[in-house]
């Protein structure tokens, strides 16, 4: 019950916030010179000014600031999010079609970084300075510093066209005709070096993270009345050093999370996967404000969700924490 | 077949959109009333025939039975008078000076089709082909917001392939049309188009074999030499006859002391354009000796008759030229200083815009390189002029009635509208000279109004002309018979087929 009226709160002090960066975003926007008129009309060339009268009146550019933000709050409240003139498509199904292999590459990359960042870091500090610290440290330094598209690159040099073992890009094999497992094992196929070279950063950054919180809490005082009561080490570790050294990986985590949405530009890019990251890049640079809009609305209700389960898990992990 | 089309293009409205990357993929489901032979004569497509009236001011078509529209309804002269009149006309960002003759389509009968002109347009004659004015079905369009038919991104024609599928940010696949009009045609199922941002994965999805054809460029300039020496690949330079177009400088004669003809001729003379070629081109094209296009010559049109820029004593000219100007050289060594808007659609642009800044240098011009993004671009060179010098590249189409009257014409001087006559030229005798050769029936005495023409714009100097560029294709060995016209990739692939 107090879960409950907790998470409603939680909920209804959420809106100000994101009828804010509505607002902000709109405003943003505005600012940027040219519009989208005239990005198509340059892309095609030339065009007469009642052309392009002609397509500011259709994309409603003509109205004034005032207007045009009504139209988009009231269009908002409808849960519609508009069209996209420059795409011929509703910003809805544009986004929705990307939203599958967004999240398909980032929870990939994202789960796997996470996951074996800690494992590594758990391993590096128990046997610290040892061979194994070295190793996952030196990797994860390596990792950590390599530029992500470089990476994949040369991954493409070396697993598409060196030894011919996977697709250079895309996110299935157009026309193949897959069904069932064979289409899965195809997808899985594409993603591969993709989720590889988005995750490695990020898993050299939680192994890393993970190694030092595991080595501030073992030096605490309730790890040594812990060996006093005659708990073994590894009771100690998984009991109670590990719960509280996940503590900062989860705020990190919870921060970076908000870029799931995003996707990355430079790897969907690289590998060409059909993500959201480019969409939004696209809508910038031809001025495409109804979608983009819909993409940083979006961005911004996710990171409030996200905020919500980060609290909810630092709650189970420390018990001291209330609700 | 996968054909890879970069970058993907934002809608399939081939009729009211003329962006490069759209046509590759329109043209497959698109036709026109005629295509073009190698000598670029116009053949029989869905015309049979044709009439030009003595008086030049109607054309006769006389139209190919048992041709139908993707959805099933026959071609008749109705979808040729309603596609002119109220879908090109009305949209297509050329018809202001495409169809600005045109005042109606007659249809005596369902097989002819009669194009009403108010004055001779000789340059439509080249023009007739899907990629420049394509024919849409009627009954698609009729009693709906063209603009908003949902057959925009879901085109409908009578072409060799069917629009199948449209995977947002991967592909478009095209299917086989079995009621296609040309027997026994096309060979291929499907055409891919697939869409990959990252010029090195383009490269890579060649070598490997996934992708079989690239045109347009869409492989960067400096891989292309790797893919020459790859044995599955092989390029060509064919099928780009009918696509002139000119890297060039556009200089605001607004902003002194580019008002002074002088100093646009010691610009134009400071610019080695055989570095730009070899350095920024990777050797894809010539240097560009005037306003036209090379391309012109096999019509008669193009002429290097003109005020030659690239001479042994260049430099010397420039220096004098600017001496002359009264723009001494400064205690810094410069004379001035300028602006040059760098060209946002990719960075060959900034390279170029880096070798200008070099090249200037040398004569005592200073060059500050400003670099935005495209709509900000835009927006400052062509509304507000706020520029000095921009590095556009222009289109030429397939008649110098586009690329000249467009940029040079006094009336051409359109305040918001992008790619036109932005560097305030204006020349009356010039504006003449145009008119009369855009109304010219005559090809000898239209070749040497033109001649006339460019020997003008040479002396003038309102613009300064870098690269005749030339388009790269690069193709899988395996696929056979890709480039059967001078439209190469912007006419539809029907008689490609693929070796197994």
């Amino acid at each position: 019950m107090r879960f409950a009226r907790y998470m409603g709160y939680r909920l209804v002090t959420a809106l100000p916030v994101i009828l804010g960066i509505i607002v902000l975003n709109f405003l943003l926007i505005h600012l940027a010179p040219g519009d989208a008129a005239s990005v198509l009309a340059g892309e095609s060339g030339a065009a007469t000014p009642e052309y392009m009268d002609e397509l500011r009146h259709k994309f409603g550019l003509d109205q004034s600031l005032g207007m045009q933000f009504l139209t988009y709050v009231s269009n908002m409240a409808h849960f519609n999010l508009g069209y996209s003139y420059r795409n011929d498509a509703d910003v809805s199904s544009l986004i929705i079609e990307r939203l599958w292999p967004t999240s398909l590459l980032m929870l990939t990359a994202f789960g796997t970084a996470v996951a074996l960042g800690i494992i590594l870091g758990l391993v590096a500090a128990t046997g610290r300075n040892s061979w194994r610290d070295n190793i996952i440290s030196l990797i994860s330094l390596v990792a950590y510093a390599t530029p992500g598209f470089w990476l994949g690159l040369m991954m493409i040099v070396i697993f598409s066209i060196g030894l011919g073992w996977l697709p250079t890009s895309g996110f299935d094999t157009v026309g193949a005709g897959h069904e069932g497992w064979a289409e899965v094992w195809d997808v899985a196929r594409h993603l591969v070096m993709p989720a590889v070279s988005l995750a490695l950063f990020y898993l050299a950054l939680y192994a890393r993270l993970m190694r030092a919180s595991v080595l501030e809490q073992t030096g605490m005082d309730y790890v040594t009345t812990a060996r006093a009561k005659g708990q073994t080490e590894r009771r100690i570790m998984t009991g109670h050093v590990l719960r509280n050294a996940l503590l900062p990986i989860v705020t990190i985590a919870g921060v970076q999370a908000g870029n799931l949405i995003g996707g990355s530009i430079v790897v969907e890019t690289v590998f060409g996967w059909p993500g959201i990251g480019t969409l939004a890049f696209n809508a910038l640079q031809s001025r495409d404000l109804n979608l983009l809009l819909a993409i940083f609305f979006m961005s911004a209700c996710l990171i409030v969700i996200i905020n919500l389960i980060v609290d909810v898990i630092y709650v189970m992990l420390d018990p001291r924490m209330e609700i | 077949m996968v054909m890879i089309v970069q970058p993907e293009p934002s809608t399939l409205a081939h009729y009211a959109v003329t962006a490069g990357n759209i046509p590759p993929i329109a043209t497959q489901i698109y036709e026109g009333l005629a295509t073009y032979d190698w000598d670029q004569n116009p053949q029989p497509n869905l015309a049979t025939s044709w009439e030009i009236a003595p008086d030049g001011k109607s054309i006769t078509f006389k139209l190919r039975e048992g041709v139908v529209f993707h959805n099933g309804k026959p071609f008749t002269s109705a979808d040729v008078q309603f596609s002119f009149m109220e879908i090109l006309k009305k949209y297509h960002p050329f018809a202001p000076l495409l169809l600005a003759e045109l005042t109606g389509v007659d249809t005596p009968d369902e097989k002819t089709a009669v194009l009403l002109l108010a004055n001779p347009a000789p340059y439509l004659m080249k023009a007739l082909a899907g990629r420049d004015l394509p024919i849409m079905c009627k009954s698609v369009f009729e009693g709906t917001q063209i603009l908003q038919n949902p057959s925009a991104n879901k085109p409908i024609g009578t072409g060799p392939f069917k629009f199948g599928q449209w995977d947002r940010g991967q592909f478009v696949r095209l299917d086989r049309n079995d009621k296609y009009w040309k027997p026994g045609l096309p060979y291929l199922d499907h055409i891919i188009a697939r869409f990959i941002p990252d010029a090195a994965t383009r490269s890579a999805a060649l070598e490997t074999g996934e992708a079989h054809f690239a045109g347009y460029s869409a492989v960067n300039y400096a891989d292309l030499a790797r893919m020459k020496t790859n044995p599955i690949l092989d390029t060509t330079m064919k099928g780009y006859e009918m696509t002139p177009a000119l890297s060039v400088l556009e200089l605001n004669a607004k902003h002194p002391p580019l008002d002074k003809k002088e100093v646009r001729q010691a610009i134009a003379y400071a610019i080695d354009r055989k570095v730009i070629l070899r350095d920024v081109m990777y050797g894809c094209g010539k240097p560009a000796t005037g306003p036209l296009s090379s391309l012109f010559k096999t019509v008669g049109f193009y002429t290097d008759d003109v005020r030659n820029y690239d001479v042994p004593d260049r430099l010397k000219i420039a220096n004098k030229l600017l001496d002359g100007a009264g723009l001494p050289r400064g205690a810094n060594g410069m004379r001035f200083g300028m602006h040059l808007e760098v060209n946002s659609f990719g960075e060959q642009w900034l390279r170029q815009a880096e070798y200008l800044k070099q090249a200037l240098a040398i004569v005592g011009i200073d060059l500050t390189l400003r670099s935005e993004d495209t709509a900000t671009w835009l927006r400052r060179v062509y509304t507000d002029y706020d520029y000095d010098i921009n590095e556009p590249f222009l289109s030429q189409g397939v008649d110098p009635v586009y690329g000249l009257n467009k940029q040079y014409l006094t009336s051409q001087i359109r305040k918001g509208v992008t790619f036109v006559n932005d560097s305030f030229y204006a020349n009356l005798e010039f504006d003449g000279i145009l008119n009369e050769a855009m109304r010219e029936q005559d090809h000898d005495k239209r070749a040497v109004l033109y001649k006339k023409a460019q020997q003008i714009l040479a002396e003038d100097c309102p613009l300064v002309w870098l690269i005749d560029v030339q388009y790269v294709s690069v193709f899988n060995r395996k696929l056979h018979d890709h480039t059967t016209g001078p439209l190469g990739t912007q006419q539809a692939f029907e008689r490609a087929w693929l070796e197994t």
